[in-house]
């Protein structure tokens, strides 16, 4: 008589989280020989590989900094703490980073959750939607009193973080192109603005006033409103720079409400 | 004459009949791909590899979609999990399909899911009449959604339940009979079967009714001593190409695909082993020249 598959497969789940509840399974399967239980342990092995390649692929700079086996053990932690919730795979590790904070071995590296917190703004801005984005030609059409009235959308890749810790250049010394290497100092706080020109995610080092405007035009504020609450924040910001770089990585584009009209006037 | 689940399921809009023999699209081969003149017959994806609602990856799939027909095939949704299963995760598949117009999409045979957690693998069933009922409901519900046929395939396993009322071949026949999907046959996953459980590929070819079948899936395997893994990292051996032209004199003219998962090769590697299977399919079978 075989369980009810609801209980097998709740028998067979127990098997795969903890080795010592193979035994309660065991009885249902078909024991070729003594090693049912070897063979039980192949699909412990690749359910926790899965996990880990995936956060892997979500956080190559966390384990390039904690090298393979201190990830590996990361993974295995994070993944009893907040199991997977969907079949796909590349959802897994939202939490990664405050899991880290709290990750009691990796104390003595008090900066990688901000470093993993940017990791995940990077790989969540790789599948972003594909809006098309505000041009320089598009801007610079308006006129002066036009363009400060104006409203617009941050891409959906868009996103910032603000750090204690020097995260972006940690982040940027360790891309393939890195012009430069690890900060000298950990000891100085950094604002990290992630976007995606095009394909590739890229960050940048950000400062107070950019995240301020960025933040205004995420509301919906109009562009006087941002560059006020730039200025605010940062005496010396430069909002014509700041909208030439917005408009040459992709971060502006139509606010919904224009996009409706748009489509209308087809 | 009978129609063939290959045409039935292709009916979708804007899809095309698949035939010939396709490879696995892996992010490795992206770049040439999209350079190269046409070079597969079609092309087969990983559904959850482009569950993003933008992004490079759905970009490039949507532009080799413009020169190969496409087939979906996905590895998450669990369709056998008696509990934690996500009608979620269909959704974003549904809104994938409405995007790609793929000629096939295809799932698993298999559960990974229970209440509040995912195991994110193709977990073996019980071949019993209880998860006979719950697959054909979830491919029902499945096809209803996506508006579509779908196929749906044999699994490799590592361990076998005591108490099956069926065999794979009963199982998928019953499954493709009752809820009207087809059948993806994978002929490496019924040798590694065969090794790891005793069970006769060749008399599970012969018991699979051939007008179900609309895919065959080829790979490599790694012979350990422990169990033979079906790790999709090697050549198809022998023994499998052997029993794929059984499978194709039982069923005729089937879409087949190459796949590569673990270590990579280049991509005239998967082109080569394709050149492999088109010649060992039935003569009129041949799309590319071989």
């Amino acid at each position: 008589m075989s369980l009810p598959l609801d209980r097998l497969q709740a028998d067979f789940a127990a098997a795969l989280a903890e080795s010592s509840a193979a035994v309660t399974l065991a009885p249902a399967l078909v024991a070729h020989d003594a090693r049912v239980l070897d063979r039980l342990a192949l699909y412990r092995g690749n359910v926790n590989a899965a996990w880990e390649k995936a956060l892997a692929n979500a956080y190559p700079v966390v384990r390039a900094l904690v090298g393979d086996e201190f990830f590996g053990g990361l993974a295995r932690a994070y993944s009893r703490a907040h199991p997977s919730v969907s079949g796909d795979l590349n959802r897994f590790g939202a939490r990664f980073g405050e899991f880290v904070d709290e990750f009691e071995h990796a104390r003595s590296l008090p900066y990688l959750g901000d470093v993993a917190a940017l990791e995940w703004s990077v790989h969540v801005a790789h599948y972003a939607a594909d809006p098309v984005a505000l041009t320089r030609e598009r801007i610079g059409a308006l006129p002066p009193d036009e363009l400060l009235m104006a409203r617009f959308a941050l891409h959906p890749a868009c996103a910032w973080l603000r750090s204690r810790f020097p995260i972006a250049s940690i982040w940027l010394a360790h891309q393939p192109q890195a012009t430069a290497g690890l900060p000298d100092s950990l000891d100085r706080g950094e604002l990290a603005l992630v976007v995606r020109p095009l394909w590739r995610v890229e960050v940048l080092l950000s400062s107070a006033g950019e995240l301020a405007a960025l933040a205004q035009l995420r509301n919906g504020a109009d562009v006087e409103a941002a560059i006020t609450a730039g200025l605010q924040a940062e005496p010396g910001f430069a909002f014509p720079k700041a909208l030439v770089r917005w408009l040459d990585c992709s971060v502006l584009v139509e606010p919904p409400a224009a996009a409706v009209i748009l489509s209308e006037d087809q | 004459m009978q129609k063939s689940v290959n045409e039935r399921a292709s009916q979708g809009a804007g899809a095309s009949r698949l035939g010939g023999v396709g490879i696995g699209l892996r992010a490795p081969h992206y770049r040439e791909l999209l350079s190269r003149e046409r070079c597969t017959d079609w092309l087969e994806a990983h559904s959850e590899n482009y569950f993003g609602e933008g992004g490079y990856d759905l970009n490039v799939l949507t532009r080799l979609r413009e020169r190969y027909s496409v087939s979906l095939h996905g590895v998450g949704l669990a369709l056998g999990s008696a509990a934690g299963y996500s009608s979620g995760h269909l959704q974003r598949l549904a809104s994938l399909v409405r995007r790609i117009e793929p000629s096939l999409v295809s799932e698993h045979l298999c559960w990974g899911a229970i209440d509040g957690r995912v195991l994110n693998d193709l977990l073996p069933l019980p071949m019993t009449r209880e998860a006979l009922e719950l697959m054909c409901s979830r491919v029902a519900e499945m096809q209803d959604v996506l508006q579509r046929r779908v196929l749906i395939e044999n699994v490799s396993s590592y361990v076998r339940f005591a108490g099956d009322d069926y065999d794979e071949a009963g199982f998928l026949n019953e499954l493709a009979r009752r809820s009207g999907c087809g059948i993806l046959l994978d002929v490496n996953n019924l040798y590694v079967n065969q090794l790891n459980h005793g069970a006769d590929a060749a008399a599970q070819i012969d018991a699979i009714a051939p007008q179900y079948v609309g895919e065959v899936h080829l790979a490599g395997h790694l012979v350990t001593e422990l169990a033979v893994i079906d790790h999709h990292g090697a050549r198809v051996a022998d023994a499998v190409w052997a029993l794929y032209e059984r499978a194709v004199a039982r069923c005729g003219c089937v879409p087949t695909l190459i796949e590569w998962d673990t270590d990579v090769p280049e991509l005239d590697v998967l082109i080569d082993e394709a050149a492999s299977a088109r010649q060992r399919s039935p003569g009129g079978c041949h799309v590319l020249a071989a």
